[in-house]
Formats: C-alpha cells, structure tokens, sequence
C-alpha cells in the first residue's frame, strides 16, 4: 500500500507544474474564448459589456463567414482527396526496397518538412506574374500572355489548392507507404496462387490492409487543412478581393486587425465545433469502415 | 499478372530438356526486365517532377538573377556564391538573428516538454483507471484544436502576468499547448509497452519515483522521446503564426516570421530570395536526411497513437 501510494504522489509535483501549464495555455483559453464570444471584449475598451447572442447572430449574418467557409471547404475537399488519391498513387510506385526508391521516397517527403511560409515563398516565385511558371510557359510558346495564377479568385484559390497538396503530399506518401510495408507478403501470394490479378489484388488484399493508414493521411489532412494559415498568408495574403481567406485567415484578421475579441471569440467557437465534427466524423466513419473490411 | 502464370503452367507441362522451355523463361525474363525498367523510369520522372518547386529554389540559389528568369531549370552556369553572401550580409542580419532566434525557442522548448511530458505521462500510467481516463481525455482536447482559437486568450494572459511580446512568453505557450498533448499520448501510448516488472523490482529495491522515472523510466522510452524531439522540434521551427502574434514586430524575429516580415518587399529578386530561402531550409532539411529512419519510424507511431 505504501509503495502504491509513493506511485501515486511522488512525481505528483512535476504532473502537476504540467497540468497547471497545459490548463493555463489550453483549457483556460478555450473557457476564455467562449465567454468572451457573448461579450463585445475589445483591447481599445476599457471595459467589455455581455452582448448575449449578439456575436453570433451578426456572425450568421456576417457574408465573410460564409465566404471564408466556402474557400475553406473548397480546399480540405480538394487537398484531402488530392493528396490521399496521389499519396497512395506515390506510395505504390514507390513502394520498393532497392536503392533508387529509397533514394525517390527521401525526396518526396521534403516538402513537409519546411515551413509552410518557405514553401508559400518559393512556389510564389513559380506562380508569380513575370514568376518562374509564366516565363516557362511562354518561353515553349505554350501562352502568349502571363497568366495570373494568382491574381483572380478561382486561379488563386486553385493555386492555394495545388501547393497545400503539395505539402500534404508528401505527409500521405509516407504514411502510405509504411503501411503497405506492413501488408505481410503472403497474402498478395495466396492472391497470385488464387488467379488474382493486379487490380483485384490491391482491392481485396492492400486497400482493406491499410484501412488504418486512409484513417490517418486523410484526418491528419482534415485537421491540417482546416486551420490552414501561414501559406494564404504568404502566397496571396487573403486576395484578391478577399476570395483565398480561410477560416482560420478570417479569425485571425478579426482577433488582431479588427480588435474585436468579442466577435473573434465567436468565429473561433465556430471553427473549433467544425473541427470537432469533421474530425470525429471522419475517424467514425474510417474506423467503421477498417472493422467492417 | 494471369498472362504470366498461364504460361509457366504450360511449361511446367513439358519435358524437362524442351527446348521451349528456356525460350519461354528467357522471354519472360526479358519481359520482367522491361517492365521493372519501365517501373523505373516512371517513377523517376513522377518523382522529379514533383521536387522541380525545390530543385528550382536550390538550384536558383547559386544562380544569377538573370539566369534563374531566362533558364530556371537548368544547372546554375555561371556558379556563385553572390546569393548566399548576401543573404548573409544583409544590414538586418536576417539569417544570424532568426535562425538564433529560432534555436533558442525549439531549444528551450524541448528541454522544459521533454522531461515535463515524459514524467507527467508515467504519473499518469500509474493513477487509477479513471483519472487517468479524465486526464488523457483532457489532453485528446489539444491534439485537435486550432492553433488560432486560443491564440488571443494566450495572448491577453502573456499580457497578465507580464511576458507579452516576450520570449518566455511563447516559449511557456509552446510548452503548454497542443504540442504537449502529442508529446503526453505519445509517452502514454509507449510507456503501454514497457514491462511493469522493471519498475515494479526498483520499487521493491525502495527507489523513489523521482530516480525511478530519471534512471528507469527514461532509457526505457528513448524512441519515443526521438520521436518527441524530432516531430516537436520541427514543428515549433516551422511555426508561423504563434511567434508572428506572441512576439510581435520589436522583440526580433524567428526565421519563419523573419522571412515574412523582410523578405515580402523585395520577392521579385528570385536570386536573393533563393539565398535567403536556401540558408532557412538548411537546418530543418539536413536534420530530416540525418534522422530519416526515426523521422518516418516516428511519423507511424505518432499518427497511429494520435
């Protein structure tokens, strides 16, 4: 008994210093963040009066909401299929223990481990309007004109799709690819004993085996995309017009352009209940989906 | 694959000195060659295509201004250094400052989560079933929420107790956000598979918990604390948002923040920005080539305990 109780308390203190740490920089805010949303909390007031509802009637209301959610639902649609469909794709090609492919694998993951704002900074360069990509392309003849890749809403937003894939890619490959390692061979020989063919065997025998691998690339790439910031910031700063700001992008202008804590408060209770839902929906959803294969 | 196997059964049905037989398993023999080359080369070229972003900004870093616009894919000709010199001798000593900057913050951050999450973590392998389930289910909370939805209720506490705009600030926010639930599941879901009988015989010896976890506990979880490390440390060096907001424009910058608030003005100098850009990406690239196989060991670990 003495012994189970000096297990209990005697790194008691530490735990504690940690909990207290995580309480103040992550339970607190979030307390914080949901009364502030009823008040109209300023840091250019002095004081901050309880609205009720307000912040989020006029939040509802608000067309940059719904513009900044359908940006951002564009891009976690097209980055997750995009990068899970070409993550798999890499993975399978790649998917072999000699050298040149170890040698592919290494390169193909590099992109995720920079930072968003370089990578942002070096596919500027390529996107711009005298940028590397318009002068290629015209260089072969392949346009006469420089085409504003982001310069208009959809090129911009199709642009931002394209290069936070890029980064995703790269995550998915990897997680892919460790999990078709762990596929052991002698199912794909019963396969090939039983007659099966190419397609027949990667449905039957490498799809059901790396369930678990789809439920990690594609909710590590719902998350990711959902709190999306720093690349916006850097390739297009929200523009033009507005039409590339994401969620996250739109909160972050409120909290810290606009000083309203108030309404911030409320746009971030709102991004944190969309995450709550997409991501537990989708690993419900892709557990299910592994116990039923 | 069946137009392979049909064939090898109807070989195996002749005699052994057939003469067919050879022809055919010289014919498939070149055939698996072809296609094994084929394999190849596709994926090479898949893969080179989709590193051109950074072959173009490597390269692009020993290579003129003038070169990187009117050939951008090909070798640098004439070589130079210029690029890298420069970035290196700018008045505002971006690249010493923010890559100073930056080590200090992941430094101190992984010195304080590392010890922090890894004894919080045995404490809470050792508390009863429902404690435990109320504090990892505390912890779950910050593997999912946005950055962003408490970054300003951080701020206006930093503001509180004085380490606004400071970094102490945003080192404590770093230690005690999000980035310590990971470390925390990760040493929970580790600490899973050591044996209880090593920590139990200490206990028995009369060890404290103290030199237990230090001299016990500490050695027995040390992939997950490379796994810690690596993905933590990469991550609190990449970060953007949190130091561009925490620290704010006087208090010097990281060399992500660094970057986006200096080099912005001037990006249409390709060949000055792929300098800059080369001497920020340095560190974190060469880090992930020399840990390669913890970094992809800990990337399945860690996703499949988040």
């Amino acid at each position: 008994m003495s012994t189970r109780q000096r297990s209990r308390w005697g790194l008691a203190p530490i735990a504690g210093i940690a909990i207290i740490l995580y309480a103040a920089f992550l339970l607190w805010p979030l307390v914080s963040s949901f009364v502030t949303s009823f008040t109209n909390s300023s840091p250019l007031k002095a004081t901050s009066s309880f609205v009720g509802a307000d912040n989020y009637v006029e939040l509802f209301q608000d067309p940059r909401l719904y513009r900044t959610l359908g940006f951002t639902l564009v891009v976690v649609v097209f980055v997750t299929v995009v990068s899970n469909a070409l993550g798999l794709l890499f993975a399978l090609l790649l998917n072999s223990p000699s050298r040149n492919y170890r040698v592919m694998r290494t390169l193909v993951f590099i992109p995720q481990v920079l930072s968003g704002v370089i990578v942002a900074f070096i596919w500027r360069s390529v996107l711009n309007q005298n940028g590397l990509l318009n002068s290629t392309l015209q260089s072969m003849g392949l346009t006469d004109e420089a085409v504003s890749w982001l310069g208009t809403p959809e090129l911009a937003t199709f642009s931002i799709c394209v290069v936070v894939s890029w980064m995703t890619i790269a995550f998915s490959t990897v997680v892919y690819t460790a999990s078709l390692q762990s596929v052991p061979s002698e199912l794909y020989e019963a396969a090939r004993v039983d007659g099966a063919g190419a397609l027949s065997r990667f449905r039957n025998v490498t799809f059901p085996m790396i369930a678990p691998g789809v439920t990690i690339s594609v909710t590590l790439c719902l998350i990711t995309t959902l709190k999306l910031y720093d690349i916006i910031a850097v390739l297009t700063g929200g523009g033009p017009a507005n039409s590339t700001q994401s969620l996250a992008f739109f909160l972050v202008e409120v909290a810290f352009t606009e000083n309203r804590f108030g309404y911030s408060s409320a746009i971030a209770m709102f991004l944190l209940l969309l995450t709550a839902v997409v991501a537990y929906s989708s690993t419900g959803l892709l557990r299910r989906r592994e116990a039923h294969l | 694959m069946s137009t392979i196997t049909q064939p090898e059964k109807a070989v195996r049905a002749h005699p052994v000195d057939d003469p067919n037989r050879s022809a055919a398993r010289r014919s498939r023999a070149r055939a698996g060659i072809a296609r094994r080359s084929a394999h190849l080369i596709a994926a090479w070229v898949v893969t080179l295509i989709f590193v051109i972003p950074i072959y173009l900004a490597v390269s692009g870093a020993f290579k003129t201004q003038e070169q990187i616009l009117t050939e951008p894919l090909a070798l640098p000709s004439p070589f130079t250094l210029d690029n890298i010199v420069g970035a290196l001798q700018r008045p505002d000593h971006l690249i010493q400052s923010g890559l100073l900057n930056s080590i200090l913050v992941t430094v101190a951050t992984l010195v304080l989560i590392i010890p922090l999450a890894s004894a919080t973590s045995f404490w809470i392998s050792e508390q009863r079933p429902v404690i435990r389930g109320v504090l990892l289910a505390a912890f779950a909370l910050g593997l999912m929420v946005p950055p962003q939805v408490v970054l300003q209720p951080i701020v206006s506490l930093l503001q509180s107790i004085g380490l606004a705009n400071s970094y102490p600030g945003l080192i404590l926010s770093n230690v005690g956000g999000g980035y310590l639930s990971f470390a925390v599941f990760l040493y929970v879901g580790f600490l899973r598979t050591v044996p209880r009988e090593v920590v139990e015989a200490a206990r028995v010896d009369g060890a404290g918990e103290l030199r237990i976890w230090w001299t016990i506990v500490m050695p027995l979880v040390r992939p997950a604390t490379a796994t810690v490390g690596i993905f933590l440390g990469l991550w609190v060096w990449n970060d953007f948002l949190n130091p561009l907001i925490i620290l704010g424009p006087l208090q010097g910058q990281t060399i992500t923040t660094g970057i986006y608030q200096s080099v912005g003005t001037i990006s249409t100098d390709y060949a000055q920005l792929f300098g800059v850009m080369f001497l920020a990406a340095i560190i974190p690239v060469v880090g992930y080539l020399v840990t390669q196989r913890e970094f992809i060991h800990g990337l399945m670990s860690g996703a499949s305990k988040g």
